[in-house]
């Protein structure tokens, strides 16, 4: 049965398949942040929250509203480009090198990246590989939109 | 030979004596086993991360032990070891605290440990055979490589240079400087593997670049280097890398720049954290940072708009040497170049340095402003 997308169900979903493939996320290293993933679909979002640590994501809760100060980032964006990404990712196994997270959000264009302090914007890159291999396992579930 | 044992022990008869008597006797002096030191019992916190820094930070060997001037170790004892007499002066040139000290430094090291990867075999080189690059795009990606295979082996000479000269109470700094030799090493290894792996080899040299790059090493002190090397250099580099991932044309590519840009980001954690640290602890270096940021600012604007890596990346941004391809590349790299000098003032602000986003204090920032000026002029966003 297909996971709707955004929801708790589709990251819980990537958090068991993280679980059980740790050798490959132990080899990726310590992953601790928290940041907020926002869904915009006809002006309404629906915005989440991920906090990892160690090699696991420990908890994703859906929140009303983002509180930028107790995130380290925020990926905000239409519900269609997350949609592109996601399928993207389902039909290649992994992200194609016009879909991977960086090149989406480097300027904005796409999916927009934001903080408050910009340690905080540096985790996303200390973090890299390990957040965009955590989207890739996408390419495992089954997702409805 | 630089150094000299005070006694020799061949020819000591004393010392040889003692030697064989032990060897005959058996009869052992243990006078060791009385050290003075601190008995603890480390707790494993969380047995998923292991046994880390912070859990041994305990008592005597705990980071809050050390003075802001250490005076009493300049041997190579570890700290919290019982120093008798007769230990070298090791003559150590960093021994103030608030020279080199950053909060969550041992965290950087514990996760640059963890985030170790190889460049041998984490790439997938092998999805290269049969990737012809246009020659444009082909040889823009070597120049790249080149250029960044020169910034990197400097960034591993440069910390390591100071490696010996850091006193030994400063175990964590020294681990974490000492992990990010291998992280410079690692990036010059894959720069120059992708560099000939484009089929067109090693491009050109930049001696722009190559001056910035003296600049890293041969700064006055610790504090110098680092808001020189891990805030204004690898600051600017690590847009870069999020840039050059951008624009990657193969998703090997890709994966490097994603691997690298990781081990880059936690460099300039520490030199954020550092230098909010010598700014807190250190008021009177302000005046003095200011003046090695003038220079570095001045030399890193220099680096960054170098022929041989802002041409590369208009090439490659614009996807060819045509007019149109010239004039799309110029607009993405000129708001690469804005975003690169914008997140620099962004982490000196939050490190508790505001004021040099002002034309009075850096020359820099009046750079920043007239590039904004002509962006908007020319329609182009950053």
């Amino acid at each position: 049965m297909a996971i709707r997308f955004p929801s708790t169900d589709y990251f819980n979903s990537l958090k068991k398949l993280m679980e059980a493939d740790q050798a490959r996320f132990r080899r990726l290293g310590f992953i601790d942040t928290t940041f907020g993933v926002s869904v915009t679909h006809n002006e309404t979002s629906r915005d989440f929250v991920l906090t990892f640590e160690v090699f696991e994501l420990k908890e994703v809760r859906e929140v009303e509203k983002i509180d930028i100060a107790q995130v380290d980032f925020v990926i905000a964006g239409d519900a269609a480009v997350w949609r592109d990404m996601l399928e993207n990712i389902r039909r290649n196994g992994e992200a194609d090198a016009q879909h991977d997270l960086n090149t989406l959000a480097h300027f904005g264009e796409a999916l927009k990246v934001s903080y408050a302090e910009p340690e905080g914007h540096d985790k996303l890159y200390r973090f890299m590989e390990s957040i965009q291999e955590f989207f890739d396992l996408t390419s495992q579930i089954e997702v409805g939109f | 030979m630089g150094y000299l044992a005070t006694t020799n022990f061949f020819e000591d008869r004393e010392f040889v004596d003692k030697w064989l008597y032990t060897i005959r006797t058996g009869e052992l002096d243990l006078s060791w086993m009385k050290a003075g030191t601190e008995k603890v019992r480390p707790h494993v916190e969380n047995p998923r991360r292991g046994l880390i820094y912070r859990d041994i930070n305990l008592g005597s060997y705990g980071v809050e032990a050390i003075p802001e001037k250490v005076r009493l170790n300049r041997s190579f004892a570890p700290r919290g070891a019982e120093i008798p007499e007769g230990v070298p002066d090791a003559q150590p040139w960093v021994s103030r605290k608030s020279e080199l000290w950053a909060h969550n430094t041992d965290g950087y090291y514990e996760e640059a440990v963890t985030r170790q990867w190889n460049a041998t075999t984490d790439i997938p080189w092998d999805r290269l055979e049969g990737v012809e690059l246009p020659e444009a795009a082909g040889k823009a990606l070597s120049q790249l490589m080149t250029f960044l295979t020169e910034v990197e082996m400097i960034a591993t000479d440069t910390p390591a240079t100071w490696l010996p000269r850091l006193n030994p109470d400063f175990i964590e700094v020294k681990a974490f400087i000492a992990a990010q030799v291998m992280d410079e090493a690692r990036h010059t290894e894959v720069f120059r593997k992708r560099a000939l792996t484009t089929g067109f080899g090693l491009m050109k040299a930049s001696p722009m670049n190559e001056m910035a790059l003296k600049h890293l090493r041969d700064a006055d002190s610790f504090s110098e280097m680092s808001v020189a090397l891990h805030l204004v250099a690898e600051g600017n580099v690590l847009t870069l890398f999020r840039f050059s991932e951008y624009l990657s044309p193969t998703d090997v590519d890709k994966k490097i720049f994603r691997l690298v840009m990781q081990d880059e980001a936690r460099h300039v954690g520490y030199g954020m954290q550092h230098f909010k640290w010598v700014l807190e602890h250190f008021p009177q270096k302000r005046e003095i940072l200011h003046g090695h940021l003038d220079e570095a600012e001045n030399i890193s604007f220099a680096g960054g708009a170098a022929t041989e890596l802002t041409e590369s990346f208009i090439v490659l941004a614009g996807g060819g040497l045509k007019r149109e391809n010239i004039e799309k590349g110029v607009r993405i790299t000129t708001a690469f170049q804005l975003k690169q000098m914008q997140e620099h003032f962004e982490r000196l602000e939050k490190c508790g340095m505001p004021e040099r986003s002002s034309v009075d204090r850096s020359k820099l920032w009046a750079m920043f402003e007239m590039g904004k000026a002509a962006a908007a002029e020319a329609g182009i966003r950053f």
